[in-house]
C-alpha cells in the first residue's frame, strides 16, 4: 500500500460519492474540469461539446438537475434497503443494521444535511468509504500497521455486506438510463472503481 | 429517446486496475466530499430497548390492525437523531431523550382526487390521556391504510399532504357571512354562527318551496364539485323535491361517459390492470395523475413487474409517457382514427397461423351486430352517407363481418398516419404490441382525449369498438369490465334510519337549467353553462314562449366543495352571475377552504377535508366491489375513548370546537338538521320524514344510526359485523365494524359478471345492486324484466342467452351496442356505429366529430392546438391550495410546453413570455389571451401545446379583518398571488401585483397552527407559474354529451415589454357569443314533434324521475 493509492481511493470514493449524494455544483464541476486525470476517467463527459457552449448554470438547469431527479429522486432508488429488503421498502425510520454499524464505529449520518431519506444511500455508503480511506491515510502516517489492517478488514466488509450487494445493480440501471455523459460515465466509474476496489483490498489482506 | 453515447466501448475494462496505479489524482477528496457524517463519541449510546414497534431491524409499515387504538412509536425525530440507540427514550431521567408517542389510528379516506385511497390520521392521544383536555388532541401524521383493497396502504403526495390540509395557516375557523350593507365581491365578511346561518338559508329554502309550483321545483341548485362519496348528495336535492342537483362531470369527463353510455349503456370501463399484458392509455391518466392515479399506478407497476408492457397515446410526453414502452404522440382529437386503423387491420388480416384476428366467440356472441345488420333502413342510409359503400344483403354474422371489412377498410396505415400526425412505424409497432397481448389489454376512457375535443365521446367508443374486436371487454382477467359491477353507493341510503324509512319519490319536474333541450343525449347537466342559462334572457323566453317554464333567478345557489367560478371556462361571466342578486338570491358555499367562488358567496360554511367529515364511497379500481368510509378522526378519537357530544346530532362539529380546530363541520350532520329543524321543521314540505330520526323523531339521525342502516345494505359486511364477537352486541354493529376498519371488502375477483345468472333467493333476484321480485320476472323477446321489490317500476336485468337468464351488460339489447340504435331516434344516425371522418367532405357533414384543434383550423404559423387537460401529480383542481409542500413542489411546472422545432421556428427561447391568444372555430370570434411561460421541449408533438389548466390560482385580497376576530384571515396565502382585477361587463382582465412569498411574510402574525407551520417563513415562490386560462377559454359545449371541450385553438407570439406573465385579457362578451354558436350552430334542439326529454333507457343523472318529468310538450 502506498500514499498515492490511499490518496487516489481518498479522492476516487470523494468524486463518487458527490456525484451520487446530491445534484452537482459548479464548485465540483470546476474541481473535475481542472483535473486532466479525474477527467480522463469520464470520457464522454470530456468530449461532450455542451460543456464549452453553455455556462455551468445553463449545464446544471438545463442538464444534470434533470438528470440527477430522474435517476437518484424519481425512476430509480438509491437506497439500499431497496435492493435488499423483500418488501423493497426504503428503511427510514428506527434503526437499520448500517446505523447501528455507523454507531458501533461512532459516526452518524447528517440526513437533513444530506437531504436523503434514510442512511444507505448509496452517496452516503460512498462517502463513509471515502471516510475510512481517510482514516487509512491517518494510520499510514503514523505507521500504525494494526490500524491498517483493521481499516482494510472494515473496508473490505462494508464492501461484502454493503455496497457490493446492491451498488452494481442500481449502477448498471443509472448507466443505462443517464441522459448525460457526466452520469453515465459517473455510474461506469463507480462500477468498476468498487469492483477494482474489491480486489485491490483482497490483495492487501492476502498479502 | 436516442442515446448518443457509446456505451459499447468497454473502456474501464482495459483499464480497471489502474485506478490506484500510475496517477495521482491531485484533487483532494476532502474537497469534493459533501460530508454529511458527523462524529459523535461523545454522545452516549443507549441498551435500553424503547417500548415500540419500530425498533431495530426491519421497519413495519403498520402496526396490526389489533394495535390500532394505542400503538407506540417514537417521535419522526429519532432518524435524524442517530436512531433508538443514541438519546434512549424520553422520561424523567433522561430529558433529553426521543419522545414516544402514543397514537390511535383512526381510519379514513383521502378527498383530495377521486381515487379516494384509505387513510389512517394517527392521533396523537398520550398527552389527552392525562389531561382530559380535548385541546391536547392532535393528528401528528396521515399514512395509508393497508386493509384498503384499492390503495393497499399506500398514497401519492396529496394523500400524505392531509396534514398540512388540516393545519393550513390560513384555514376558515367560523362560517363567515357577508357584512350586511356590502356588495358581493367586495370583501367585507363577519363571522356569524352555524345556526345564525343555517336558520336564514333554511327560512329561505322553506319559504322558496312552500309556494309549490314548478318553478320553486327549478329555483334550488346543489351544485357539488368532485363528490368524492357515493351518493348522499342526490338525496339532499331529491328530499326536498327538486331537480337542483349540479354536478361537474361535464368539465370533467362526460364526453368519456357519454361513449360508455351509448356503447355499454353504463357510465364508465374498470379495468383489472394488475392483470393485463397491455396498457394502452389514452391522454394523461392512471399512471400519471389522472382517475384512480396513485391507486391505479400501483396495479400497473405490478402488471409491469410481470412483464406487461405500456403505451401511452398522448401529444405529451406525459410522465407515465416518459416510461412507456412506446409513446404514441398523436394529434389531438384524433384518436377514433387510430382506433379505427387498429380495427381496419384486426378485419382484414390474419395471425401468423392464418387465424382471424377478431375474436369471433366473443363478438358475435357478446355485440348487436344482428340489429344493424336486420336494419336496413339504416343501413340504407349509412351508405347515402358514405359511411359504407354498399347496402348487404344477407344478415348473417359472417355478412356483418364482410360490412365491417370494407366499411374499415379505408382506415389504411398511410390515411391514419397522415390524419393522426403518427409515423407509419409507431403505428406499426402498436398494432404489433396490441395483438401480441390477445386479450389482457388493459384501457381506461377518460381525460384529454375523451373531453378535450367536440366528438370527444367517439374517441371512447371507438376504443371500446376494437377492444371488443379482441376480447378485451369480456370482463376477464387482465381485461375490461364496467362500474356497474365493481361500485357500490350506499351513503345516501341510510333511509331505514329514518322516520319516513325509505328512499325519498321520484322528482317530478325537469330542471332546464340542469339538462336544456338542445342537448336531450348529454350524459350529465351541462353546469358549467349556468350562468350562461340564467343570463340569456332571449333564449329563456324563446323557450318559455313554447311552453317551457324555466325560471330566470335562482332563489338559492349552494355549491358544496366546489369553486365554479375558477374552474370552469368564462369565469367572468360566473362572476357576473353570482354577483347578482336578482340572479342569484342567497348562495352559500360549503367549503373547506377559501376560494375564487366564496369571494361572491354570501356565506362561506368551513366543513371538513379528509380527516374531518363522514362519507363512503366505492371506486372501480379494480374487479371488486369495496367501499372506504371517511371518517372526522379528532371526532372517533375523543368518543372511543369516552367523550360524548352534547348534541348527538352534531358530534363532528363540538368535537372539531373542542380540540381547537374551529367550528368545521360535515354535511351529513349539517343537511340532516338543516332538514328537520330549519327547511321543515313542521314537516309540511314532506322532507322532514326522511330525515327525523326512527329512534328520536323529534331529532334527526346520527352518525351511527344512518351509517348502520346504509351499510346494512351490504350483505357480507352486515353478515359480519353481526358475527363478530367484537361487534355483535352493539346497537350499530355496522358503523362500529367500518368506524375500526374504514374499508370494507365485499366482494373479490369479479370477473365476466355479464355472465352472471339471474337466480331468484326466497323470491328476490339480486342484480345491479337493487332487489327485484322473482315473481315479475317476465321475458320480452330476448330480454328478462322485472318489478323492483316493493316498487311497481319495471326494469330490464338481463337477456335470455344460451337457455339461460343471465346480467348481461347495461344496455338495451343487454349486449355491447357495436350499433347505437336509439341514436336514430334521437337525431344522431350518422354516429350510431363506431366511425370518423375520412376526408374533407366528411369533415364538413361530421362537424360533431371533428375537434375544435383539428390540424384543418391551424392556417397560420403560429397556429397551434393547446391541450389543457391534464393534471400535475400534486396538485388537484382547487382542493391543494391550502397545502404548503404541495404548492412548493408545484413551483414553475407549468409553463406552456412548446415543441423545440416550433420554438425555434418563432424565435421563442426557454422561459420567454409569450401571448396565447384564444379563438373560436365555430363562430371566428377571438377570446382574449394569457400570458405564459414558454419551455420548449422535444417531449411534445409539433404544432401542439400544452399547458395544464389545474394552475393560476388568484386571489384580490392577501387577508381580510374579521370584526372580533384577533387577527387578519388569510385567503389562500400558500397557493394564490395578489392579482388587480378588472370587468366591465365586456372585458375582464387580471394582472399580477404581489407573489406569494411577499404575501405570507407581510403577516407573520396571522397564521394559525402555528406548531405545525414552523416553516412556513421559509416559503420562497411567488407563484405566478400559471394565467387563470380557464376564464379565458369560451365555453364549448359538445352538441351531443354537453360535455365543455377543453382544447383550444389559440395563436402565439412573443409578448410584449409590459406584458406579466400572469397576465390574462378577455372578451366576455364574446364568449358568450361563442357559446351560443355552438349551441345554434351544432347542437339539435327537441322539437314539438318530441314528446320525450330524453331516452329513458338512457341514465340521467342523479334521481330517478316520474313519466310526467320526462314528458315534453311545445309548441312548435
Amino acid at each position: 500500500m502506498t500514499i498515492t493509492e490511499i490518496e487516489n481511493r481518498i479522492t476516487l470514493y470523494g468524486l463518487i460519492s458527490r456525484l451520487m449524494i446530491s445534484e452537482v455544483d459548479c464548485e465540483f464541476l470546476k474541481i473535475i474540469e481542472e483535473n486532466e486525470s479525474l477527467k480522463a476517467l469520464l470520457p464522454h463527459y470530456a468530449s461532450w461539446d455542451k460543456r464549452d457552449k453553455l455556462s455551468c448554470g445553463e449545464l446544471i438547469a438545463q442538464h444534470y438537475d434533470v438528470d440527477y431527479a430522474n435517476l437518484f429522486l424519481l425512476h430509480l432508488v438509491p437506497y439500499e434497503s431497496f435492493y435488499t429488503k423483500e418488501d423493497q421498502m426504503i428503511q427510514s425510520g428506527g434503526v437499520s443494521p448500517l446505523m447501528s454499524l455507523y454507531n458501533a464505529l461512532d459516526f452518524k449520518v447528517e440526513l437533513e444535511k444530506a437531504r436523503v431519506v434514510s442512511a444507505d444511500h448509496l452517496g452516503v455508503e460512498l462517502e463513509f468509504m471515502h471516510i475510512l480511506c481517510n482514516a487509512t491515510k491517518k494510520a499510514f502516517e503514523a505507521n500504525d500497521t494494526d490500524g491498517i489492517n483493521e481499516l482494510a478488514y472494515i473496508q473490505k466488509g462494508f464492501l461484502d455486506d454493503h455496497l457490493l450487494k446492491w451498488a452494481p445493480m442500481f449502477l448498471v440501471n443509472m448507466k443505462k438510463e443517464a441522459t448525460t455523459p457526466l452520469y453515465h460515465d459517473g455510474a461506469e466509474l463507480a462500477l468498476e472503481f468498487l469492483l477494482s476496489d474489491y480486489e485491490y483490498l483482497s490483495s492487501i489482506i492476502k498479502a | 429517446m436516442t442515446k448518443k453515447i457509446d456505451i459499447k466501448k468497454p473502456i474501464f475494462l482495459e483499464s480497471r486496475r489502474s485506478f490506484l496505479k500510475g496517477t495521482a489524482y491531485t484533487a483532494a477528496g476532502a474537497v469534493l466530499v459533501k460530508g454529511v457524517f458527523e462524529t459523535i463519541v461523545d454522545t452516549p449510546a443507549f441498551a435500553t430497548e424503547p417500548n415500540v414497534a419500530t425498533k431495530g431491524g426491519e421497519l413495519s409499515f403498520y402496526p396490526p390492525f389489533a394495535n390500532w387504538d394505542s400503538y407506540k412509536e417514537l417521535d419522526g425525530d429519532d432518524w435524524k437523531r442517530g436512531g433508538t440507540e443514541r438519546n434512549g427514550v424520553r422520561s424523567e431521567s433522561n430529558p433529553d431523550g426521543i419522545k414516544e408517542n402514543e397514537y390511535m389510528l383512526v381510519p379514513t379516506i383521502c378527498n383530495n382526487c377521486e381515487a379516494l385511497c384509505g387513510l389512517t390520521a394517527w392521533v396523537e392521544i398520550g398527552d389527552y390521556k392525562k389531561s382530559k383536555d380535548p385541546k391536547d388532541l392532535k393528528v401528528r401524521k396521515y399514512m395509508g391504510n393497508p386493509l384498503h383493497y384499492g390503495s393497499r396502504g399506500r398514497n401519492c403526495a396529496k394523500g400524505y399532504a392531509t396534514l398540512s390540509q388540516m393545519y393550513d395557516p390560513d384555514r376558515i375557523p367560523f362560517p363567515l357571512k357577508r357584512a350586511d350593507g356590502s356588495k358581493r365581491g367586495e370583501g367585507k365578511w363577519v363571522r356569524t354562527s352555524w345556526d345564525q346561518a343555517m336558520s336564514a338559508i333554511g327560512k329561505k329554502i322553506h319559504d322558496t318551496l312552500k309556494v309549490g309550483d314548478e318553478i320553486s321545483k327549478k329555483s334550488i341548485v346543489y351544485h357539488v364539485g368532485r363528490p368524492n362519496e357515493s351518493g348522499f348528495g342526490y338525496r339532499i336535492a331529491a328530499s326536498l323535491g327538486v331537480d337542483g342537483y349540479g354536478s361537474h362531470t361535464n368539465i370533467c369527463s362526460a364526453g368519456a361517459r357519454a361513449g360508455t353510455h351509448q356503447y355499454a349503456g353504463t357510465d364508465r370501463n374498470s379495468t383489472d390492470w394488475a392483470n393485463s399484458k397491455l396498457i394502452f392509455l389514452q391522454s394523461s391518466h392512471a399512471a400519471d395523475a389522472g382517475h384512480y392515479f396513485q391507486a391505479a399506478a400501483g396495479l400497473i407497476a405490478d402488471a409491469r413487474r410481470k412483464g406487461a408492457k405500456l403505451v401511452v397515446m398522448d401529444p405529451r410526453m406525459s410522465n407515465s409517457a416518459g416510461m412507456a414502452d412506446l409513446w404514441v404522440p398523436i394529434w389531438p382529437g384524433t384518436e377514433a382514427a387510430l382506433y379505427l386503423h387498429l380495427a381496419n387491420r384486426i378485419f382484414n388480416e390474419k395471425d401468423k397461423n392464418g387465424n382471424d384476428l377478431v375474436k369471433h366467440e366473443f363478438v358475435k356472441k357478446w355485440t348487436n351486430w344482428d340489429v344493424l345488420m336486420k336494419d336496413k333502413a339504416h343501413l340504407e342510409f349509412m351508405k347515402s352517407e358514405g359511411i359504407i359503400s354498399e347496402v348487404p344483403t344477407g344478415e348473417s354474422y359472417e355478412d356483418f363481418i364482410e360490412l365491417m371489412k370494407k366499411m374499415y377498410a379505408p382506415f389504411t396505415l398511410e390515411f391514419t398516419a397522415k390524419e393522426c400526425r403518427v409515423e407509419a412505424r409507431t403505428l406499426e409497432k402498436l398494432f404489433e404490441m396490441f395483438i401480441d397481448a390477445e386479450d389482457k389489454v388493459a384501457s381506461f376512457f377518460w381525460r384529454a382525449g375523451t373531453v378535450g375535443h367536440r366528438g370527444g365521446w367517439m374517441n371512447t367508443k371507438a376504443g371500446f369498438f376494437v377492444l371488443t374486436l379482441r376480447g378485451s371487454m369480456a370482463g376477464d382477467k387482465g381485461g375490461i369490465s364496467f362500474v356497474d359491477w365493481h361500485e357500490v353507493a350506499v351513503n345516501g341510503k341510510g333511509d331505514a334510519a329514518t322516520v319516513a324509512g325509505k328512499k325519498p319519490a321520484k322528482l317530478d319536474v325537469w330542471n332546464e337549467l340542469e339538462y336544456p333541450p338542445e342537448m336531450p343525449l348529454c350524459t350529465y347537466d351541462p353546469s358549467f353553462l349556468l350562468p350562461h342559462y340564467l343570463m340569456d334572457d332571449e333564449w329563456r323566453d324563446k323557450w318559455n314562449a313554447r311552453g317551457l317554464k324555466i325560471p330566470s333567478k335562482l332563489a338559492v345557489y349552494m355549491p358544496r366543495q366546489y369553486n365554479p367560478v375558477w374552474i370552469n371556462p368564462d369565469g367572468f361571466r360566473w362572476i357576473e352571475c353570482m354577483k347578482r342578486e336578482d340572479k342569484m338570491e342567497l348562495t352559500f358555499n360549503l367549503s373547506p377552504t377559501w376560494s375564487e367562488t366564496n369571494w361572491y358567496c354570501d356565506y362561506i360554511l368551513p366543513v371538513g377535508l379528509s380527516g374531518e367529515r363522514h362519507d363512503q364511497h366505492s371506486e372501480p379500481i379494480k374487479p371488486a366491489v369495496f367501499i372506504g368510509f371517511r371518517q372526522p378522526a379528532l371526532r372517533v378519537a375523543l368518543e372511543k375513548m369516552g367523550w360524548k357530544p352534547k348534541d348527538p346530532t352534531r358530534g363532528t362539529l363540538e368535537a372539531h370546537m373542542a380540540s381547537g380546530l374551529g367550528e368545521i363541520w360535515e354535511e351529513v350532520e349539517f343537511w340532516a338538521n338543516m332538514m328537520v329543524h330549519y327547511i321543515d321543521p313542521d314537516g309540511s314540505l314532506g322532507a322532514r320524514d326522511h330525515w327525523a330520526s326512527k329512534e328520536d323523531p323529534t331529532r334527526c339521525v346520527t352518525i351511527a344510526e344512518w351509517y348502520n342502516a346504509a351499510f346494512e345494505n351490504l350483505h357480507n359486511l352486515a353478515h359480519e359485523a353481526k358475527h363478530n364477537p367484537k361487534y355483535a352486541n352493539s346497537k350499530y354493529p355496522n358503523y362500529e365494524m367500518l368506524r375500526d376498519m374504514g374499508t370494507w371488502l365485499e366482494e373479490k375477483d369479479v370477473y365476466r359478471p355479464q355472465e352472471k345468472e339471474l337466480v331468484a333467493h326466497e323470491g328476490i333476484i339480486h342484480a345491479q345492486h337493487m332487489k327485484f321480485d322473482a315473481s315479475t320476472m317476465r321475458v320480452d323477446g330476448a330480454i328478462v324484466k322485472a318489478k323492483i321489490h316493493d316498487s311497481e317500476d319495471e326494469k330490464s336485468i338481463g337477456l335470455v342467452m344460451d337457455g339461460k337468464k343471465i346480467e348481461g351488460f347495461r344496455t338495451p339489447s343487454r349486449k355491447l351496442e357495436v350499433f347505437a340504435q336509439f341514436m336514430k331516434d334521437w337525431k344522431w344516425a350518422e354516429y350510431a356505429v363506431p366511425f370518423y371522418p375520412l376526408n374533407q367532405g366528411q369533415r364538413d357533414k361530421m362537424i360533431h366529430l371533428v375537434s375544435q384543434v383539428h390540424h384543418q383550423y391551424m392556417k397560420n404559423d403560429n397556429d397551434f392546438a393547446l391541450n389543457t387537460i391534464y393534471r400535475l401529480p400534486y396538485n388537484i383542481h382547487t382542493r391543494s391550495v391550502n397545502s404548503k409542500h404541495l404548492m412548493e413542489i408545484s413551483q414553475n411546472h407549468n409553463p406552456i410546453w412548446i415543441a423545440t422545432k416550433d420554438a425555434t421556428r418563432l424565435g421563442i427561447k426557454r422561459e420567454d413570455k409569450i401571448k396565447v391568444t384564444i379563438s373560436d372555430t365555430v363562430s371566428g370570434l377571438v377570446s382574449g389571451y394569457f400570458i405564459a411561460m414558454a419551455v420548449p421541449t422535444e417531449g411534445i408533438l409539433p404544432g401542439t401545446l400544452a399547458c395544464s389548466h389545474h394552475a393560476g390560482r388568484w386571489k384580490l385580497k392577501n387577508s381580510v379583518d374579521i370584526p372580533g376576530f384577533s387577527q387578519p384571515l388569510g385567503v389562500m396565502g400558500l397557493g394564490a398571488p395578489l392579482f388587480d382585477m378588472s370587468m366591465d361587463g365586456t372585458t375582464g382582465t387580471l394582472k399580477p401585483k404581489q407573489g406569494i412569498d411577499k404575501g405570507m411574510l407581510e403577516r407573520k402574525d396571522s397564521w394559525q397552527f402555528k406548531e405545525f407551520n414552523k416553516d412556513v417563513d421559509n416559503i420562497w415562490w411567488d407563484g405566478l407559474s400559471g394565467a387563470w386560462q380557464n376564464a379565458v377559454a369560451p365555453c364549448q359545449p359538445d352538441p351531443i354529451a354537453g360535455n365543455h371541450a377543453w382544447h383550444q385553438k389559440v395563436s402565439i407570439e412573443l409578448a410584449g415589454e409590459e406584458d406579466t406573465i400572469g397576465d390574462i385579457h378577455v372578451n366576455y362578451a364574446n364568449n358568450m357569443k361563442i357559446y351560443q354558436a355552438w349551441r345554434d350552430k351544432l347542437t339539435r334542439p327537441l322539437t314539438s314533434e318530441d314528446k320525450l326529454r330524453r331516452p329513458k333507457h338512457y341514465k340521467r343523472p342523479a334521481w330517478g324521475l316520474t313519466d310526467n318529468a320526462y314528458s315534453f310538450n311545445v309548441t312548435p
